[in-house]
């Protein structure tokens, strides 16, 4: 007996000694199917870092599905839905945060297109803060590389902040020493008694991204120093320092070219900018890039298209068979006419009937030709789809009658620039037209704005007149009875134009006769008719208000008289007959309620609303 | 580490060695002599098993039950135990004939024996919190996913199931213990497996530890409870069952109230009447009342319209649709009776050196749901060997089953619904199919979005969803220096599944109706396995009963999964662009859309993303001390390893410690006679878990992911840059969640065995919550780590009684009837949050508002938000009333639970909880001659309900959907002062009909009626429910014994015959959600649908 227990004594002990260290060291796993630090901290990782923070300059960020629309890259619920440009569209309450936004009756209950929008710009924030981290911490990476990576992850840090400082004002600035690991997420937007002032961050953001980024990109769709400069000209314009910005301005006029090297020009035709052929030509200071069918769709998002427009098409059976959102608004339509000499209405009579494409006693004078690639109407070609019809609108109560084209794609694109990952819900809408984020027409009417406050009214009628000159460019308008080529953008043969179409630039001297007031509204009118749709009417209407040419309660009086005219038209405001702009509120939409409760959890409050919001 | 754990082996070895010397030495041996016989009929007992009490030293009573066995050293405990009779025990003295022993009739399960973890023990020896699950109740219900069985069987334990054939139930021990996941460790022969599969039939026993006194020897897995099966051995005579059942399920008689066209009409009229809009209609019409049309395509079209003549009709430009105007049954037109069947067969057997038994079952049953259904085939194979005189005994166990089970997926590619969701969300005036026969749909204008239900469910029934898995167990224990076990088990499970799905083009619906149509497949295996090694000593000397283990274990888990996606398949039929399953394959698809995906599974209570590994190495050891069979005493620890936190924080160590004292024993109670037994138990322990934790959680992780992190950089409109993007952020701080739990029990058998009952209090407080907080949005997108963020508690009381009657000559025979109820309740509570956190709010999926909210002292999954008052009923209410954003007669009244007199977000409240105060079940069963009878009653009693289909139903400004009849008959209707229709905005606005709580119906959506989260929707969720009924007859005769029969019996089984509830919706057992968000009724698959069933069992000898 004696004899086993020595067996079994050293066999045991050794047996579950052997089994304890084998199994313990077991326990050392390494994730499967994801980088670590150490994969990434390198030249390589650190250029696919940026490329991942430009990513999310579509707005699109999928962690948790259905993020879009409030964080659309062309910010079209802010910029246009709750300015004057157009309707939220569909059926009145079918996104009810669009309505809250459109009528300004945004609260803290209704937050989740800002809280989309909000958590969006901090993840490019974050990846941008991502990319400077990261290389401090790479090894074998010169430090030209360096220099240009984090100058180029600076501009981005400073787009997704100004965006940020547009639609929330008081947006905490984040920069890279913020992070999870640091537990310092609660950044406060007020201290000591009054909000932080975070321009000059913004700035110095750009700043740096001016000095360190070369002309000229390998890619086209990198931000160059060209870029930098006219975002640090934007931060200038919301801030009114019209002579900063008209420095910047002028050198780019001057000598800026695209990422590609060619010199900033506007295009022969207007539509070339809306259409995904013609993309990243000389007029593309910088824009979102999109691609479809690279295998980046999911049941949930649809990929690398232009998410944030995806509903932002026609109606049921319509083509492309969708949603009916983001319908231009009777008002934008109208600004459209034009006078007998070729000029917009600029003392407000556009709005008066006769109606443009109204159902009855429609204007028959001229309209400016640029309407009909900003506007889908009845009976105008919708690309090669046909004519636009009634049936297109979702709910002609509220919806009034046009669609939104800037984001849209003609037929024989279809396959090609449109999506067919088709599990996805709505692979027909999304597409791979590029998100303008500024182009040339922007640079030149910000400069002229510039010259009528600080410079000269004939140089203001000079950028005005080079964006009405190439709207009259009659090869680039609609035709009827024509055939459209979608690469090129125009119709053959052009001989019936699809509308009475009348523009001519301003005469000679008409800036400096009429004067100032004049000037400003002759400018003021340009942006709106040339970037009709694009995101910017609101937060030109914001720039031109408190501290800008027009002057406090200026946005809430253009934006109430809308209301006052839309609401007896079939038209949002039809149904949503309430809704009035309250000055000094809602020039800025309300900090999510969520993010709130979330920085203010412990008990300080770090995030406050801003003024008027409950 | 290793040299800390290298010490710990060390001393575990020291401390066995002590054992076996102890041991050691003993060498004397007399032989015993005894005969046993019945206590009732003084009756020899044949096959008896007399052994000496903790050895192996045992023989068994011949016929005329005299017994003979050799004693090492004379002395010990002489146990003697036959099968339905209490076990006797004779301490030796020295003499060596033992006399007549007399056994008692046994009624009480006291001495039944039940695995516990590692180990078995006789229910009287317990300590622990263990609820016993009656087998046969177990099986009185026919289902595709066993566990749902669970519910009421047991004290202590809550499910939640579906009626969905082979969907998923949530089991809860003792409620909710964790933010994440709550499921508790199922352990099947020794392995951790899945009850979803498992064949019924083949199961022995049911254990449920509850507390960590009986749970803690699983450690790190065992803090949600544990649940221990046992199948089946063979043995004994060679016999075959065959047991069947065919059934009927039919749907609800009802679904939900919702308003016909006429109504809906009217209603709409009023939306816009009320908002001072003139009312008009793509389908109505736009005249002073609503006009229901004949066609709704071509839209609000009467007979005779032009686009009506079916010459004209075109998929796209011309759907000629005919509106139904009485209104489509959706619910009636997805809701079909469907049929089950259950067939199992086993053959058992076994001789004294081996035993064998073999199953086979097949399991089908249609959803009523149509499309959907489950069907599955299985097999069991288990055998045990010994030799050696039974000195070493190897076997295994083995499960291995195929199931197909499509059906009820929300569909990929459809907007926002599932077909059941749809079937309330879908206007009644649109027809299933159109003038063609093709599907009908929200196409037609102005009829909302909803995908259209049945073209849901049709699509889906050439869709697979397979899956094959096999589990099971191989071991071999040895018996060595007589009061030594080894035993080593190596164990596991493959599963392999196969999923596919074609989404077709959905040209009915109003949105997305173009999409090219794709198809998508899905391949993925899961793999765990577990070894496991014990070492037990067991002795018995003079009145002490000493029992101790120590073992290892080792568990690894690892799965992987992809699926790949193309569209624009070659469409087969045009006329409805379909496409012929026979090209479901990928090649037939365009290569340039495929997309790929590493899929997320979730497997055995676990989800991960693919590809997963994860490891888990625990040394556990266990002491079970008795004292003369009176004072019971047992202590466990453990000791896990867990590979998902950092070295620093990976291992835990979990001890208990529980004592028991069955006063019963002592003598100042020996002669009361009533008192049968009476145990009191109590115990301490303590438990961990990482449930649901996130493998890789102590790492920060970067992905290259094309739609999260691809860039166009080059503008090539198709083929984007990679990029990396922070994908998550790790924490190697965060540690165990630990679960500490005081229980205090009484087990009592009373009224000469009549009445068994248990119950128990306990406290469980669960420490160290892994959860991931909220972080405010400045964090990026990158995902938390989990960390150790707040407690919460449960406290409550388990309670179980059962009452055995005899009901002696009724028409000459006795009627024996058992009764078992089982109570269930717990109130659980946040006690504490993360330093500074004072609250933690929890946000559905998919964004918006917080729907529930984390606060110290409040349950978990409580509701919060703004609490409904009343409506406005007039203007000057409205200006007496505190300020409010929207207000206006019609509309809601909130709580102004501050009193500041302005109604915001501070006034926000807790106003519903979903946790019921307490669950009941009530087992009858009944024999009297060959009949038997049993019913099941279940009721869960005290929990609130968001009866979400409302936030749809009930406010048309959503999105037009179908509106409920009680909106379209009962809203507030608003009137001026000489009493016309007028709208909310008129000075002289009031509500005519002031007792609604429905408001009054608008265009417009916003804060004071449908865009604040409220509780407008909130309903009580009680209800009882009648599982079952069964009415069997047994056939047994003498002549049918000579024909070998055992058993032959068939039953007629009712399922839910009736539900008592005050609940509105379809089912008040709503699916359960999250832990931290459930009770939300978006309507979900009922339970409570009427089965009528018809089985036989047959056993042949």
């Amino acid at each position: 007996m004696k004899s086993k227990i020595k067996i079994f004594i050293p066999v045991g002990v050794l047996l579950i000694a052997v089994i304890i260290y084998a199994c313990d060291k077991k326990l050392n796993i390494q994730p499967q199917g994801a980088l670590l630090t150490t994969n990434v901290y390198n030249n390589s990782g650190v250029q696919g870092l940026l490329i991942g923070a430009y990513k999310l300059l579509s707005g699109e960020d999928v962690p948790a599905p259905g993020l879009a629309y409030g964080s659309a890259g062309s910010n079209y619920v802010y910029g246009s839905n709750a300015a004057d440009d157009s309707y939220k569209g569909s059926t009145p309450s079918d996104q009810p945060d669009a309505t809250a936004i459109e009528s300004w009756a945004l609260n803290q209950a209704t937050t989740q297109y800002v809280e989309e929008k909000w958590s969006v710009l901090y993840t490019g924030i974050q990846r941008a803060n991502d990319v400077i981290r990261a290389v401090r911490l790479a090894t074998g990476i010169s430090s030209a590389d360096t220099t240009e990576y984090v100058a180029e992850a600076r501009f981005l840090r400073g787009f997704f902040h100004l965006d940020g400082k547009k639609v929330f004002n008081n947006f905490p600035y984040v920069d890279e020493n913020v992070s999870y690991a640091n537990n310092n997420l609660n950044v406060p937007n007020y201290e000591n008694g009054a909000y932080v002032n975070i321009w000059p961050k913004i700035e110095a953001d750009f700043t740096y991204a001016v000095t360190n980024l070369p002309g000229t990109q390998p890619n086209i769709g990198r931000a160059n120093k060209w870029a930098a400069m006219a975002f640090l000209a934007k931060c200038y314009m919301f801030e009114h320092r019209y002579s900063d910005a008209k420095t910047l301005l002028d050198q780019i006029i001057a000598g800026g070219t695209t990422a590609g090297g060619t010199p900033y020009s506007l295009e022969p035709d207007y539509e070339a900018n809306f259409n995904p052929p013609q993309k990243n030509g000389p007029e593309s200071v910088f824009a979102c890039q999109t691609s479809v069918n690279d295998g980046s769709s999911t049941a949930n998002d649809g990929g690398n298209g232009d998410m944030g427009d995806v509903l932002n098409f026609p109606y049921g059976q319509g083509p492309i068979g969708c949603c009916g959102f983001n319908n231009p608004s009777w008002n934008l339509v109208q600004a459209f006419k034009t006078d007998a000499n070729g000029l917009p209405y600029l003392d407000g009579s556009y709005n008066n009937s006769p109606l443009v494409s109204d159902t009855i006693n429609a204007w028959t004078g001229t309209v400016d030709p640029r309407l009909d690639w900003v506007a889908a109407r009845p009976g105008k070609p919708f690309f090669d789809w046909g004519m636009e019809e009634d049936s297109w609108i979702r709910d002609p109560n509220s919806d009034g009658r046009f669609l939104p084209k800037k984001n849209a794609y003609s037929k024989s694109q279809q396959g090609t620039y449109s999506s067919t990952e088709t599990v996805f819900w709505g692979a027909t809408q999304i597409d791979a037209n590029n998100i303008n984020l500024c182009r040339y027409a922007d640079v030149l009417l910000w400069d002229a704005e510039c010259e009528i406050e600080v410079g000269s009214l004939d140089q203001a009628e000079t950028y005005v007149n080079m964006i009405r000159t190439r709207a009259s460019n009659s090869s680039g308008w609609v035709y009827l009875n024509a055939a459209y080529n979608s690469s090129t953008g125009t119709y053959s043969p052009q001989t019936t134009p699809a509308d009475n179409y009348n523009i001519k630039p301003y005469p000679a001297g008409a800036f400096a006769s009429n004067g100032q007031a004049y000037a400003r509204k002759a400018v003021q009118m340009e942006r709106r008719l040339e970037l009709a749709m694009e995101g910017h009417r609101f937060f030109d209407l914001q720039r031109w208000d408190q501290g800008g040419p027009n002057g406090a309660g200026s946005m809430a009086a253009v934006l109430n008289n809308y209301v006052s005219v839309e609401k007896n038209r079939h038209s949002f405001y039809y149904v949503v007959n309430t809704a009035v702009f309250t000055p000094g509120v809602n020039e800025y939409f309300a900090i999510p309620q969520v993010e709130i409760d979330a920085e203010n959890s412990t008990g300080k409050v770090f995030l406050k609303q801003n003024p008027g919001y409950q | 580490m290793p040299n800390k754990t290298g010490l710990f082996a060390k001393r575990s070895c020291i401390v066995c060695l002590l054992f076996l010397l102890l041991t050691y030495g003993v060498r004397a041996q007399n032989t015993i002599t005894g005969k046993v016989l019945g206590r009732t009929d003084n009756q020899p007992i044949a096959g008896a098993t007399v052994q000496i009490k903790g050895t192996k030293s045992a023989t068994q009573t011949i016929a005329d039950g005299s017994f003979s066995l050799d004693v090492p050293g004379g002395k010990g405990v002489v146990v003697i135990s036959f099968v339905g009779f209490e076990n006797a025990e004779i301490t030796l003295t020295g003499a060596s004939n033992l006399g007549t022993i007399l056994l008692t009739t046994s009624t009480a399960t006291l001495n039944q024996v039940f695995v516990t973890g590692y180990t078995a023990q006789r229910k009287k020896d317990i300590t622990g919190a263990v609820s016993v699950v009656n087998v046969d109740d177990l099986k009185s219900m026919p289902s595709g996913s066993t566990e749902s069985l669970l519910q009421g069987q047991a004290s202590g334990v809550t499910v939640f199931t579906t009626g969905a054939p082979g969907g998923a139930s949530v089991v809860q021990i003792r409620g909710i213990t964790s933010t994440g996941n709550s499921a508790p460790l199922v352990i099947i022969d020794g392995v951790p497996a899945s009850l979803h599969d498992i064949n019924v039939n083949d199961i022995q026993s049911v254990q449920v530890l509850k507390d960590a006194g009986a749970a803690s020897i699983y450690g790190v897995r065992g803090s949600n409870g544990v649940i221990i099966v046992t199948s089946k051995k063979g043995g004994g005579k060679f016999r075959i069952s065959y047991d069947a059942m065919v059934g009927t399920q039919q749907p609800l008689a009802h679904g939900w109230k919702l308003a016909n066209p006429t109504q809906t009409g009217q209603a709409k009229w009023l939306q816009y009447e009320n908002d001072g809009l003139v009312p008009s209609d793509k389908q109505y019409g736009s005249g002073a009342q609503p006009v229901v049309p004949d066609y709704i395509t071509p839209t609000g079209s009467m007979a005779g319209a032009p686009g009506t003549d079916p010459s004209t009709y075109a998929l796209y430009t011309n759907q000629i649709t005919l509106a139904d105007k009485g209104g489509n049954d959706w619910f009636h037109d997805i809701f079909k009776p469907a049929s089950m069947t259950d067939q199992n067969i086993s053959v058992s057997g076994g001789t004294e050196k081996s035993s064998f038994l073999f199953a086979f079952n097949y399991f089908s049953q249609d959803g009523t749901l149509i499309d959907t259904k489950l069907q599955r085939y299985s097999a069991r194979v288990n055998s045990v060997f010994s030799l050696f005189n039974d000195h070493v005994r190897i076997g295994e166990n083995l499960f291995a089953f195929y199931k197909s089970n499509p059906g009820y997926l929300n569909a990929p590619g459809v907007n926002n619904a599932n077909s059941i969701s749809a079937a309330y969300q879908i206007p009644n005036i649109i027809p299933v199919y159109d003038i063609m026969g093709n599907y009908a749909g929200t196409g037609s204008a102005g009829l909302g979005n909803s995908p259209q239900p049945v073209a849901i469910q049709n699509r889906q029934a050439n869709n697979k969803n397979q899956d094959y898995e096999i589990y099971g167990n191989a071991f071999a224990e040895l018996d060595f220096l007589r009061h030594f076990t080894v035993r080593t088990s190596i164990g596991g499970t493959v599963n392999y599944f196969f999923n596919n799905a074609f989404i077709y083009t959905a040209y009915e619906n109003a949105e997305n109706n173009t999409n090219a149509n794709s198809y998508q497949e899905q391949y993925g295996w899961n793999s765990s396995t577990i070894w496991t090694n014990s070492l037990k000593y067991n002795n018995v000397w003079d009145k002490h009963n000493l029992t101790v283990l120590g073992g290892t274990e080792y568990i690894t888990n690892s799965g992987r999964a992809v699926g790949t996606t193309r569209g624009n398949y070659y469409i087969t039929d045009s006329s409805n662009l379909t496409v012929s399953p026979n090209l479901w394959t990928l090649n037939f698809g365009n290569a340039s859309t495929q997309t790929n995906q590493n899929l997320i599974v979730t497997y055995n209570g676990l989800t991960a993303q693919t590809p997963y590994q994860f490891a888990l190495f625990s040394l556990f050891g266990r002491l079970d001390y008795q004292y003369n069979d009176k004072y019971l005493f047992s202590t466990t620890i453990r000791r896990d390893g867990s590979s998902v936190f950092s070295p620093s924080q990976r291992y835990g160590i979990f001890p208990s410690f529980t004592a028991g004292w069955r006063i019963s024993r002592e003598s100042f109670l020996q002669n009361v006679s009533w008192l049968d037994e009476l145990k009191i138990r109590g115990g301490w322990g303590k438990l961990g878990s990482i449930s649901n934790i996130n493998p890789t959680n102590a790492y920060t992780l970067f992905g290259q992911v094309a739609n999260q992190s691809y860039y166009d950089i080059n503008g090539t409109s198709t083929s984007p840059a990679a990029g990396l993007y922070t994908q998550q952020y790790g924490n190697p701080n965060t540690s165990w969640e630990k679960d500490i739990t005081t229980n205090i029990g009484i087990d009592a058998t009373i009224l000469h065995n009549r009445i068994d009952l248990s119950i128990e209090w306990y406290k469980k407080l669960i420490s160290g919550l892994l959860f991931v907080p909220q972080v405010p949005g400045t964090n990026g997108g990158a995902s938390d780590p989990f960390l150790n963020s707040g407690d919460i508690s449960n406290t409550g009381i388990d309670f179980a009684i059962t009452y055995h009657g005899n009901v002696h000559n009724v028409g000459q025979h006795d009627l024996h009837f058992d009764i078992t109820g089982t109570l269930t309740s717990y109130k659980n509570k946040v006690v504490s949050l993360p330093p500074g956190t004072q609250y933690i709010d929890i946000i559905p999926t998919g964004g918006g508002t917080p729907f529930s909210r984390l606060q110290v002292g409040q349950a978990a999954g409580a509701f919060f938000g703004y609490k409904v008052i009343g409506l406005f009923q007039n203007w000057a209410d409205v200006q007496k009333s505190p300020k409010q954003d929207a207000a206006a007669p019609g509309r809601f009244k909130y709580a102004d639970v501050n009193h500041d007199n302005v109604i915001d977000a501070n006034d926000r409240t807790f106003f519903g909880n979903p946790n019921p105060k307490f669950t009941t079940g009530l087992n009858i069963g009944v024999s009297y001659r060959n009949f038997d009878f049993y019913m099941f009653l279940y009721a869960s009693v005290g929990n609130d309900i968001l009866n979400d289909v409302k936030n749809s139903t009930d406010f048309p400004q959503g999105f037009g959907n179908q509106m409920s009849e009680n909106v379209a008959v009962s809203a507030a209707k608003i009137v001026n002062s000489s009493g016309q229709p007028t709208n909310v905005n008129d000075p002289t606005a009031q509500v005519a009909n002031p007792g609604t709580n429905v408001p009054a119906l608008e265009v417009n959506a916003n804060f004071s009626n449908s865009t604040a989260f409220n509780s407008y929707t909130l309903e009580s969720g009680s209800y009882l429910r009648c599982r079952t009924i069964t009415l069997g007859y047994n056939f047994i005769s003498p002549e049918l014994r000579k024909l070998h029969f055992d058993r032959l019996r068939v039953y007629f089984q009712v399922l839910n015959l009736f539900t008592v509830t005050k609940y509105s919706g379809l089912d008040p057992q709503v699916n359960p959600g999250t832990n931290v968000l459930f009770g939300i009724d978006g309507g979900a698959y009922p339970n409570n649908q009427k089965s009528y069933n018809l089985g036989v069992n047959v056993t042949l000898l």
